[in-house]
């Protein structure tokens, strides 16, 4: 950063502000997420040779290994993609585990009524179900936030555990097994050029939330909101409904992987989805987005999300629990904090800010 | 007026230029204002007027009413008694969008930046610049365009910036000022009223901020200044007004007057001293 000649304004009469040369490459590399989420890749790279040294013949380094690693980060990309967005705000979302659980739950009984009606039918009208069953929640968070004035940590703590609840209700307890295993290979786990479908999926959603947040204004005003909120309501914008907003596009992200979920096992995992908001939360954090708000890093979600998965299958394949990977995550999150509270000179400022 | 809504992000008023017609025409004028707040009263029968090019500055102590004047002048708060005047006759403001639609912008003293976002960022938000082409519709803004105009509104003030595409936490505190600022006087088309801008600064960055004052006003626009720094802010202005319990103590071009004589009128000396000093 050029801060030398920053220092003051100018009392020169012809001074314009350097438009002509606008700093590219700098930039760009503070859009990819600065630095925090340059060297989780790099920590990534080198798990993925070391899980690949340490494995026998080197089978975490095979296509096929690959193509679980991408099963497997697909659904959490598509919630770290989601939370971003929702942090980015300066909100939280708890809930997306459960959203995600509640929305397979919903999918997969509509899909299970029209079975009959061909799979394709029940697969499209399956995928609005959870679509919609996500941004439903959605929509409750964002009103309890903004007309109840509940704070998004406390409102989203309530509906992960109402949501939770529905889902073991409408199940009685009991994981939904009629789904159709054909929806598996048409979408699950059907291969793209040797590249899954749902890892396609989840990187295009990436990619266009990255453009969201670098060249639309729907994304600037999340960050508006999230860095100062004062400021962003006395610029006229109409706070509440953006956030209702963010929140439904980030239950439908829920909502997706919970489709994307179903269709990979063919069936619910009522047991199995609880950390995964928490998760989310974690691998964003990790790559360089504030919990304070009003900084984002996709490049980090993206590195960060990869960590955790290269760890969890790669803890398997060599052997070991991968109970581990809960304590590597742990330990990782404190230090890439850490590190980005030193480095960047805004780190303790989003603190004292509010 | 040419004030561009929410949805329909223009241009500023008049593209790239500040200056709207002749110094000296009133822009806003308040006649006989009172406000409580309870029993208390919080102003009397205040009357000043803003014009082109002027720079007034409205002093006074703690409680005098600074604050609350301001806040009647830019639709925050609506006055109990007396009225508000524009060249087009009397008025009524009701919100900040009220004021904002006569060309009226306020700088808080909080400045109401968003530190994360650029400066650019922040000079439009709200008023976001679309790309002209098929990406409109996917709300894809035109950071180019918006750079342009930032960079030519700055220059214009004669605000040096290594760049507009910079997070705002990384400026001074001057050039933070300088910004909020440039901001208000891009969407301005008549006057900006400006509460407490040296507050937080020191005496270079306060300096810098003081020319800004000026220049601003050379542009043809009317700025009212809230201050406690009398003495500088007492050599940019043109006109000064102190406020004392409510009412104007002292309301007389500032080449007529000292700093001693504002310091008297705030703290009411000759009111002790029966009236002659």
């Amino acid at each position: 950063m050029s801060s030398a000649d920053s220092t003051t304004a100018a009392e020169q009469p012809t001074t314009s502000s350097s438009g002509s040369a606008p700093p590219a490459l700098p930039a760009r590399l503070r859009a990819l997420g600065s630095t925090t989420a340059l060297w989780i890749f790099v920590v990534d790279i080198l798990l993925v040779l070391l899980f690949g040294a340490l494995s026998e013949n080197g089978s975490f380094l095979t296509a096929s290994s690959f193509r679980v690693l991408g099963l497997d980060a697909a659904e959490a990309l598509i919630l770290a993609v989601g939370i971003s967005l929702l942090l980015g705000a300066g909100e939280i979302d708890l809930s997306l585990g459960a959203g995600l659980l509640l929305s397979s739950v919903f999918g997969g009984k509509v899909i299970i009524a029209l079975a009959g009606s061909g799979t394709a039918v029940a697969a499209i009208i399956g995928l609005f179900a959870c679509l919609g069953t996500g941004a439903a929640i959605g929509l409750v968070n964002g009103l309890v936030v903004t007309k109840l004035r509940v704070t998004s940590l406390i409102a989203t703590l309530a509906t992960m555990g109402i949501a939770t609840g529905i889902a073991n209700i409408a199940t009685s307890g009991t994981d939904l097994s009629d789904i159709p295993a054909s929806l598996q290979d048409d979408f699950g786990i059907r291969n793209l050029i040797g590249i899954p479908l749902p890892a396609f999926i989840a990187l295009a959603l990436w990619l266009v939330t990255w453009i969201l947040f670098r060249s639309t204004r729907f994304g600037l005003r999340l960050l508006a909101l999230g860095s100062n909120r004062g400021a962003a309501e006395r610029s006229g914008l109409k706070v509440d409904a953006h956030l209702i907003a963010a929140f439904m596009l980030v239950g439908a992200m829920a909502g997706l992987a919970g489709f994307i979920d179903l269709t990979r096992f063919a069936t619910t995992n009522l047991a199995g989805h609880q950390n995964d908001g928490l998760a989310a939360i974690t691998a964003a954090v990790i790559g360089g987005t504030s919990l304070y708000g009003g900084r984002v890093s996709l490049g980090g979600v993206l590195a960060g999300t990869l960590l955790a998965v290269i760890l969890q299958d790669g803890l398997v394949v060599i052997g070991l629990s991968a109970f581990y990977q809960l304590i590597a995550v742990g330990v990782v999150l404190i230090a890439a904090v850490n590190l980005d509270q030193r480095r960047t000179p805004g780190g303790l400022r989003l603190r004292l800010r509010r | 007026m040419s004030q561009p809504s929410d949805d329909t992000p223009d241009g500023p008023p008049d593209e790239h230029v500040l200056v709207r017609s002749a110094p000296g025409e009133p822009v806003i004028s308040a006649h006989g204002i009172g406000k409580s707040y309870g029993h208390v009263r919080a102003l009397h029968d205040v009357s000043l007027e803003l014009r082109r090019g002027e720079v007034v500055a409205l002093f006074g102590d703690n409680g005098a009413g600074k604050s609350t004047l301001t806040k009647c002048m830019c639709g925050v708060v609506t006055p109990d008694e007396g009225h508000l005047e524009t060249p087009a006759g009397p008025i009524e403001l009701h919100s900040i969008r009220d004021a904002e639609a006569l060309g009226i912008t306020t700088v808080h003293q909080d400045l109401a930046l968003a530190p994360d976002l650029s400066v650019l960022e922040n000079m439009f938000l709200g008023r976001e610049v679309l790309a002209t082409d098929w990406r409109r519709l996917l709300g894809v803004v035109s950071r180019r365009e918006m750079a342009d105009r930032a960079d030519a509104a700055l220059s214009e003030l004669r605000i040096n910036l290594p760049s507009v595409r910079i997070p705002v936490s990384d400026l001074s505190g001057g050039q933070k000022q300088a910004v909020a600022v440039a901001r208000a006087a891009m969407w301005s088309n008549a006057g900006i009223l400006m509460d407490e801008p040296t507050a937080a600064l020191g005496t270079t960055q306060s300096d810098i901020v003081c020319e800004l004052i000026r220049s601003t006003a050379d542009r043809g626009l009317a700025v009212m200044v809230i201050s406690h720094d009398i003495p500088r802010i007492l050599d940019v202005a043109d006109q000064v007004v102190v406020l004392r319990h409510g009412t104007v103590a002292m309301a007389r071009p500032s080449s007529e007057i000292s700093r001693r004589d504002v310091v008297d009128a705030m703290v009411g000396y000759h009111e002790h001293v029966g009236g002659h000093r």
